[in-house]
């Protein structure tokens, strides 16, 4: 089994990497997200307008010369909206992705070695956060902390943690009890060691894999937390808050540019991070080469 | 094997007391009491109209006075009256709404198994082909949609616009029941919360049979001159369906908590709806015993899945 | 069949089920007679949901179609005219207040009469029974019924607005709540299966969240109804019930003011505007410490262009309010109109000291709004305020978490709200939120007002009886709010309806909490 090889040599992510940039597709996610992403973080540098400032004579305008992708209805430059808007999204996505990572990564873990009744206890606790409906937990999660970006984060990273967890206690269960763990339990290798020096490496897959995905799903849920007004607060832009324009029936039908334009750049997004993230599985999976 | 099922029996009892008592303190943790979803703030009401209605339904008694007075009341299968719905009882009131959750839930996800069934079939048959590279790509682009928004759109475009269908709601009001009422407003909501469940379907299908596709058997069949067709139904996709019938059940267990954003979206009266109206309304027993049922759902769900492995891989047993 | 055609059949079979939803017909509404749908509880004045009229804060609009009070306002909301009560006078003593009764039937048949009344009355100053009307009604000493036909209701002290809160006060029958315990009155299933009013539509039946259905009381005493059927359509947002009216299924709907613009030249639809009776300000919590200084409060005022808000955000339809008032004959001569100025505002501040006070820390701005006109509006004053120094944050909650928060004593969660308060018709309603003696627990002022020459010219003004003289101390009030800004007062906007225009002598106004008002359901009628 290829995971279970030891992490210091490259082998197999060397060739994981190649199988990697053989897939067109998740090639073609990179090459959509890369630009995004520069746009996103440069775009102060070169767009004249700022995402906040309002224009009451030039309300609810269509894509101009001016107005790239027009304006919205307190005449606030939509393309600079949607870049700062990106630039939230992405934020919240990949905060949330590292904080949920590393408790995913580490109560999974902590079952996997731990020994029977911490597994039995952490599993039982990660059942417990699955089994909370979700939509109560993100109503109240979110009327609680308040709604705003860091609350946002909170929220999304609370939601998403206990399935990396599952995947996780499942990799190292098999490897509790083999010998090179046994070994350093005997020769008195703290939990730490174990988890650092064993479990990431055999779980790099997952864990890679994981991230990418979450980041996606992270940008999907930070658009839901918005729609029902939970997420990122007007007036600080996101690609949420901005789709959200789409619920009044006046804006859907009379100013689509208001919401076709982050919700385009939401799903190419979405779309991009998915490609990459199944470009990454297909690459770890050595059966892969079968798609 | 028994005492394993008697011990996750007990623990799934006493996760489901941790649930209450969690979403419980949750609960009161949000800024707000049902008192205080009762006025709009515009209108000149005064604080202490509203006191005698706090004193009357006990919520100003402390806090671990008050769960155990749920808890005790719950044991004898009282759940109370609904604060805001007009005092209906609490479990029927949630009752009624399992099921229209399960009716668009499940045709939602029959409709998602049989479309991305039929084209992971076709995608894998037609491998790299025009075919597939656009089933897959439409798959991708129906993971990464927001359901709110193809829900706002379907909405606009088939009931408002077009006036296919009727614009949210489960029955006309006021008309006599009959069926095709029924599946005239549940055609779109189910349709299009299919959408992601068959883009996933689609995909596990498309890769699962096409790694059966390159078993020995399958080659052996082939090479027996087989014609191709029944390789495929015969040998291929009845073996390839075992991962995605796993994934279609994983589903079933949280179908029950409703589709929120196709349920708000839709006005339809399921378990979503309720629960967001009720969190909205912070209407405490409804939300407790939608909370009890949801939870035990998916803890059962949990249990028959774990039950199950533990009957196929005795290793498990360990855990 | 080999691979290719095999692949075919696929493609077939999926086409054809996509299609499935294109094809199928929708049943046609075949519904006998004639019957009119509306989101009657739809947006602020509605109350979805709630069936008992004693735990009514809102909805009255519906509850008036099958419950009536003893009296009603009329529908310009100017006066109260009598419902049930046919007659009704006040004493000398101002304690004093006699109703003379139809003579009518309840919609099962028994008759209506004064034993319902005292019944009624007695069951809403209770507090047991769940009403919210406990603490209003807690000034009756007694209700007599000296015959059938009359009710006289003693006060134990004079209350210039017991007739206003008996106007939602819908009276009830005795025979058939009687024999229920008091305690059991506010949770009994009564209310929402098979409530018997006196109006003109009868109760028939309630879908639990989709819809409520009544029939033409045919007995009624203004006439048998022209419709055969309401239907009460029930609605998450205004939003939904908007793609509900495109679409031809209800006739009727509260809008919200972009939605209702879009309405506007289109002959299918009749759009109604009418005045929210609600001025919206800018609270300033007295309790911050930020806002002590009133040039400071002057600068916020100064600092916001309310003209351009109205003119482009509100599409003109608000009035601007210098005070809590609106009305001509509450407004005193000499008002401070507050002009766009942001120098001016900049220099305010500056010899305020606010660099000092506050400087450019983000100061928290909540709301209970939550329409995508109130985020543009208050991300309009956001920016405005921005450029003269006053770092705000806008934060839109829910109402339970509004009122829970602004209630409590956490000064630092709330320092800045942006609200509103019913200011009409009684122009009295605004005492709750700025008279000290207010403060929660007790009243609504919940920015912690304490201004004690306005608060006497509140009190002098509600103790005023002659109507004639009392709108010289509300301008008293008016002109104290303008000049010491204990809230900034911003605007009293419209409210709007869309009626569709198969609609016949529909009326509906947009009245605060839903009214009643006089609405006459009985003679609206529908084309086929």
């Amino acid at each position: 089994m290829a995971s279970l090889i030891h992490a210091r040599s490259a082998g197999p992510i060397r060739r994981a990497l190649s199988r990697f940039f053989e897939n067109g597709a998740a090639v073609a996610g990179l090459v959509i997200l890369v630009p995004i992403l520069l746009l996103t973080l440069t775009y102060d540098f070169w767009w004249p307008y700022k995402p906040n400032d309002i224009d009451l004579l030039a309300m609810n305008r269509g894509p101009s010369s001016a107005h790239w992708l027009g304006s919205d209805g307190v005449g606030r430059d939509i393309m600079a909206r949607l870049l700062q808007g990106g630039r939230t999204s992405l934020l919240v996505a990949t905060v949330s992705m590292v904080i949920s990572t590393f408790i995913g990564f580490f109560i999974g873990a902590l079952a996997g070695f731990a020994g029977r009744f911490i597994d039995g206890a952490t599993m039982r606790f990660v059942d417990l956060a699955m089994t909370l409906p979700p939509v109560i937990f993100l109503l109240v999660l979110a009327s609680i902390v308040g709604s705003g970006i860091v609350p946002t984060i909170f929220v999304i990273s609370l939601l998403s943690w206990p399935v990396l967890s599952r995947m996780v206690r499942a990799r190292l269960l098999e490897l509790r009890e083999r010998d090179f763990v046994v070994a350093s339990h005997g020769m008195g290798a703290g939990l730490w060691h174990l988890l650092i020096r064993h479990g990431l490496p055999n779980t790099i897959d997952i864990l890679v894999v994981y991230a990418t995905l979450q980041v996606a799903s992270g940008i999907l849920l930070e658009a839901g937390l918005s729609f029902l007004g939970l997420g990122v607060t007007p007036p600080e832009a996101s690609w949420g808050n901005m789709l959200n324009a789409a619920r009044a029936t006046h804006v859907l039908e009379n100013y689509p540019w208001q919401w076709m334009f982050p919700g385009g750049a939401l799903v190419v997004t979405v779309l991009a991070i998915n490609f990459v993230g199944d470009g990454l599985r297909d690459a770890f999976d050595p059966r892969s080469e079968l798609k | 094997m028994l005492q394993y099922i008697l011990r996750r029996t007990a623990v799934g009892l006493l996760m489901l007391l941790a649930l209450t008592v969690l979403i419980f303190t949750l609960l009161r943790l949000t800024p707000g009491d049902p008192i205080d979803a009762y006025v709009n703030p515009s209108l000149p009401m005064s604080a202490s109209d509203l006191q005698m209605l706090r004193t009357r339904l006990g919520l100003d008694q402390p806090l671990p006075v008050q769960y155990f007075a749920w808890l005790g009341a719950a044991l004898t299968g009282d759940f109370g009256y609904s604060i805001q719905y007009n005092g209906e009882a609490v479990l029927p009131l949630v009752l009624s709404r399992i099921g229209p959750t399960i009716l668009l839930m499940f045709s939602g996800l029959a409709i998602a198994a049989i479309v991305g069934i039929a084209t992971g079939i076709f995608a894998a048959v037609r491998r790299n082909k025009l075919a597939d590279l656009s089933l897959s790509t439409a798959a991708f682009v129906g993971i990464s949609s927001p359901a709110f928004l193809t829900a706002l759109l379907g909405l606009y475009v088939f009931a408002v616009i077009l006036r296919w269908v009727p614009a949210g709601g489960m029955l006309t009001p006021g008309a006599p029941f009959s069926v095709g009422d029924l599946l005239a407003h549940l055609v779109l909501p189910a349709t299009l919360l299919s959408i992601g469940h068959g883009a996933l379907i689609m995909r596990y299908m498309r890769s699962s049979l096409l790694e059966v596709l390159s078993q020995d058997y399958v080659r052996t069949a082939r090479a027996k001159g087989v014609r191709e067709f029944w390789v495929i139904v015969k040998h291929a996709v009845r073996n390839a369906l075992l991962p995605v019938i796993t994934l279609i059940g994983s589903t079933i267990g949280i179908a029950i908590g409703g589709a929120i954003f196709i349920e708000s979206v839709f006005d339809w009266p399921g378990m979503g709806l309720l629960m967001i109206n009720a969190v909205v309304r912070r209407d405490y027993p409804v939300i407790m015993c939608a909370t009890l049922l949801t939870g035990a759902c998916v803890i059962l769900v949990n249990l028959l899945t774990d039950i199950a492995y533990a009957a196929v891989d005795p290793r498990i047993k360990v855990a | 069949m080999n691979r290719r055609n095999f692949g075919r059949l696929l493609a077939a079979g999926t086409l054809l089920f996509s299609t499935i939803p294109a094809v199928m017909p929708v049943p046609a509404m075949a519904q006998a007679g004639k019957t009119i749908v509306g989101g009657f509880d739809v947006g602020p004045g509605g109350f979805q949901g709630n069936f008992n009229p004693l735990t009514a804060t809102a909805g009255f609009t519906w509850l008036n179609t099958y419950f009536e009070p003893l009296v009603i306002y009329t529908s310009d909301l100017s006066k109260l005219t009598g419902a049930l009560a046919s007659e009704f006078a006040v004493g000398q003593d101002n304690l004093t207040y006699t109703f003379k009764l139809v003579d009518t039937k309840w919609h099962d048949g028994k008759p209506f009469t004064s034993a319902d009344v005292k019944f009624t009355l007695e069951l809403a100053r209770n507090a047991e029974s769940g009403s919210i009307f406990a603490a209003r009604l807690a000034g009756i000493a007694s209700v007599e019924t000296p015959d059938e036909r009359t009710a006289v209701v003693k006060l134990s002290k004079p209350n210039s607005a017991f007739l206003s809160v008996l106007s939602q006060v819908m009276i009830l029958p005795q025979h058939a709540l009687s024999s229920m315990p008091v305690k059991e009155v506010a949770k009994s299933q009564w209310w929402s299966t098979q409530p018997v009013g006196t109006g003109p539509f009868k109760f028939v039946k309630y879908v639990s969240d989709q819809y409520v259905e009544m029939a033409a009381y045919e007995g009624y005493r203004g006439g048998k109804p022209k419709a055969d059927r309401l239907i009460n359509r029930y609605f998450a947002n205004p939003a939904a019930a908007v793609a509900a009216l495109r679409a031809g299924e209800v006739q009727f709907t509260f809008a919200e003011p972009d939605d209702a613009k879009t309405f506007k030249g289109n002959d299918s639809f009749r759009v109604i505007e009418g005045d929210s009776y609600v001025v919206n300000y800018i609270g300033f919590n007295h309790r911050a410490k930020i806002w002590d200084d009133l040039r400071v409060r002057q600068a916020v005022m100064y600092a916001i262009d309310r003209n351009a808000i109205v003119s482009s955000l509100f599409g003109g339809a608000a009035k601007l309010a210098n005070c809590g008032y609106v009305a001509p004959q509450l407004l005193p001569k000499d008002l401070t109109g507050y002009a766009h100025d942001p120098q001016k505002a900049k220099d305010l501040l500056a010899e305020a000291g606010w660099d000092k006070i506050n400087g450019d820390k983000p100061i928290p701005w909540l709301t209970y709004y939550n329409t995508p006109q109130v985020a543009n509006v208050m991300a309009a004053i956001q920016a405005m305020l921005a450029q003269v120094g006053i770092n705000v944050v806008p934060r839109a909650l829910d109402v339970p978490s509004y009122n829970g928060i602004v209630r409590s004593e956490k000064w630092q969660d709330f320092p800045m709200i942006y609200a509103g308060l019913q200011n009409g018709p009684n122009p009295a309603s605004l005492n709750i939120g700025l008279n000290a003696a207010q403060i929660p627990p007790s009243g609504n002022n919940i920015m912690r007002v304490e201004m004690p020459a306005l608060t006497e010219a509140l009190n002098t003004a509600m103790a005023e009886t002659d109507p004639a003289k009392a709108d010289a101390k509300w301008q008293q009030v008016c002109k104290e709010m303008n000049s010491q800004l204990p809230w900034g007062p911003m605007w009293v906007a419209s409210r709007y309806g869309v009626v569709s225009s198969k609609l016949k002598d529909f009326f509906w106004t947009p009245a605060p909490a839903g009214g009643p008002f006089v609405s006459h359901p009985e003679k609206w009628d529908i084309a086929p």
